[in-house]
């Protein structure tokens, strides 16, 4: 009896401790889905190409992503608030153009006021963003829908419907100065990540983010000035899409009026694979990383591969679908 | 987006033509006076032109640019559109140009098929309509065309890079968007020409859209894919030449590979001259809208014209770039001075893209 009772005590133990084990891998491996998947793309690229995992070829990719990163920034926090920025496309066409418009009227020495005014102009579409949601109750939707046509009008007004050519070899330098073997978009795409990063997890206004995200009534009820919140947010988005059209511009030297066409909706993209939810409240910087990565990684190693561009569109639509639904699912079984 | 943009459009598109209709039986008279007076005069002073090209390019605004140094010295009046690469908006100047009776309209089409109810008009009204630099697929009813040659824009920057290369390599080559019709003639003249040369080999062939920055990235990739082994660069415009000199700069490929491009614009014949392309082709907007104007002023003085002029792209290279940055960028208003007379020349001999 006392024997008995013993070796199943002992046997449910040694279940329950196999149970608690397996959960926690499986855990693990769930909530680190998306690194995986990242890792598993990054060595089976490597398998096909040596080259791929060349140095070289990772500043490829960095330079590449730099000018993504900082809209996918923007965008994350935006989102993180249950809102949508669909005019950081053409906020980088406005930012490209006046930043180029200006650099072939401006003395070398003054140079810095293209960079200035350009990212100015970014950030003042960011506050009509943002005042005209908060304040007028627009949905983001429908007001950055408003941006996103109003900017690329401007950026096409700015260069009389054509791309601005011509541009001085003291405004590329700007993007072109290499530190360490890469390029200076690369450091502020790693600094900004680095920032923005501390300030969602340590400041007040991180905090405010998340709480206007999770439920902006509570949020409010609880002191958080959420109007004002709301204008920081798109103002950041905007300055930072202001930035990315600067270090476009400067870069390959050249204003084009298209340029940024389509560029929200990659930013996006990269938001949502990294676990946010277009609800609100719910994301993070590290998550937008991993998407912006394995957004850029594809695009890279398909092109090595020689993969034609419209088998990379559908493989990149499949990517978007499956990392969101992988995402769902996890969290599902987290709160089960 | 898009779709949502040209509904707004169509939609005040449609309003306007309802006004215009309006406005059309309140001044039918004076329209009617109008057209009767040249008809029966066949006077060709004093013309009023319309212009509608697709959207404002820089390639069309250096047209806006050469139309107009023909037009004052001929006493024509330019009456300058743009359609912003909408069909309904350029369907609405064509009928505004209609109801205002000018003595011909100068069009850039923005899509291969439109314009059909609005050329049948213009046929009804009697005013000729000549298209430039793109057409129609079904072009019965215009009256005559200048149109760049991009099939032989295609072979020549080919050509131009089998000769550098020495009829042997490896090349890439970088297309506009695919499907489009200077993407699809261009190809069609660069295999033309690649048929020619067994011993030239395509490593990649793709898309960058006519962009710089599309153009860096894809070639940053295509180094890293064929590290060594790539011989020369094709690209479809100066844009995407660019874009890939740019991913070989950042790489530290030295020296640069031989890149060849299309378009002749301001940073390429600058990138010609400073020895980082080999060569493009011209295509001047000054000169091919101002023959599109000095056609339809023939048509409209009763002189024979033919349906098709054809703008063959000169070739560029590091020989002759130093001119044609004169004519193209920094001495434009000398050779806009000499445009007219240009012109007139070059309707006489046919060779359309002269420039001498």
């Amino acid at each position: 009896m006392n024997q008995k009772l013993s070796i199943t005590k002992t046997g449910n133990f040694r279940t329950l401790q196999e149970k608690w084990t397996n959960q926690r891998v499986v855990d693990l491996l769930v909530r680190n889905s998306l690194l995986i998947v990242i890792l598993i793309v990054m060595v089976y690229f490597a398998t096909q190409n040596e080259r791929f995992a060349s140095f070289g070829n990772l500043r490829a990719v960095l330079i590449a992503a730099a000018p993504f990163a900082l809209i996918a920034l923007g965008q994350t926090i935006v989102i993180l608030t249950g809102g949508i920025d669909l005019s950081v496309g053409s906020v980088v066409a406005m930012g490209a153009m006046s930043a180029a418009w200006l650099s072939i009227r401006l003395p070398p020495e003054q140079l810095w006021l293209a960079i200035v005014i350009a990212v100015i102009l970014g950030t003042l579409a960011g506050i009509i963003n943002g005042l005209v949601i908060a304040y007028l109750d627009v949905p983001p939707f429908v007001a950055t829908l408003g941006m996103l046509t109003g900017a690329s009008g401007i950026a096409y007004v700015i260069g009389g419907g054509a791309p601005i050519n011509g541009l001085p070899a003291e405004f590329a330098v700007i993007a072109n100065t290499k530190i360490f073997g890469l390029q200076f978009p690369v450091y502020l795409m790693i600094g900004s990540f680095i920032i923005m990063a501390l300030i969602m997890k340590y400041s007040a206004f991180g905090l405010r983010v998340y709480a206007i995200g999770g439920n902006r009534v509570a949020a409010e009820v609880a002191g958080v000035n959420a109007k004002r919140t709301l204008v920081q947010v798109y103002a950041i988005s905007g300055s930072l899409a202001g930035v990315s059209g600067v270090v476009l511009a400067s870069r390959v030297g050249s204003g084009p009026p298209s340029l940024g066409v389509g560029y929200e909706l990659l930013a996006i993209a990269a938001v949502v694979i990294g676990g946010a939810s277009l609800m609100g409240g719910r994301g993070t910087v590290w998550g937008t990383f991993l998407g912006l990565i394995i957004i850029q990684t594809l695009g890279n190693g398909l092109d090595i591969m020689i993969v034609p561009s419209y088998w990379q569109s559908v493989i990149n639509g499949v990517v978007i679908v499956s990392a969101v639904a992988v995402d769902v699912w996890a969290n599902r079984r987290r709160s089960r | 987006m898009k779709k949502w943009n040209k509904r707004g459009l169509l939609a005040t598109a449609s309003v306007a033509t309802l006004i215009l209709a309006g406005c059309a039986t309140a001044a039918e008279d004076t329209t009617d006076t109008a057209t009767g007076s040249t008809d029966t005069a066949t006077q060709c002073t004093d013309l009023r032109v319309g212009v509608t090209p697709y959207g404002m390019s820089s390639f069309i605004a250096q047209g806006q640019e050469g139309m107009e140094a023909f037009a004052a010295a001929n006493d024509i009046e330019l009456l300058w559109t743009s359609a912003e690469n909408d069909i309904a908006t350029q369907a609405s100047q064509m009928e505004t140009f209609i109801n205002q009776g000018v003595d011909a309209i100068i069009i850039a089409p923005v899509g291969a098929e439109t314009l059909g109810p609005q050329l049948q008009a213009a046929a009804d009204a009697g005013i000729p309509v000549i298209a430039v630099n793109t057409t129609l697929a079904n072009d019965a009813l215009i009256t005559s065309s200048v149109l760049p040659d991009d099939v032989a824009a295609g072979a020549q920057e080919m050509q131009q890079m089998a000769d550098h290369l020495g009829g042997k390599g490896n090349i890439v080559i970088l297309q506009g968007p695919l499907g489009s019709s200077p993407e699809l003639d261009r190809t069609e003249g660069i295999n033309s020409v690649l048929a020619n040369y067994p011993d030239i080999k395509v490593l990649a062939i793709e898309t960058a859209n006519w962009s710089r920055v599309e153009s860096a990235n894809l070639m940053a990739n295509w180094l890293t894919s064929f590290a060594g082994q790539i011989d020369g660069v094709v690209s479809e415009n100066d844009d995407m030449a660019l874009g890939a000199i740019q991913a070989m700069k950042e790489a530290g490929v030295s020296p640069l590979l031989p890149v060849v491009g299309v378009d002749g614009i301001e940073d390429g014949l600058r990138a010609i001259e400073a020895g980082e392309m080999i060569g493009s082709s011209l295509q001047h907007g000054r000169v091919q809208l101002a023959a599109g104007l000095a056609v339809a002023q023939k048509v409209v003085c009763g002189e024979m014209v033919e349906k098709y002029y054809v703008y063959t792209m000169p070739p560029i290279n590091a020989g002759n770039v130093a001119s044609y940055l004169g004519n193209v960028v920094s001495d434009t208003d000398a050779f806009l001075a000499r445009l007219p007379e240009l012109i007139a020349k070059n309707l006489e001999t046919g060779n359309i893209a002269n420039e001498d």
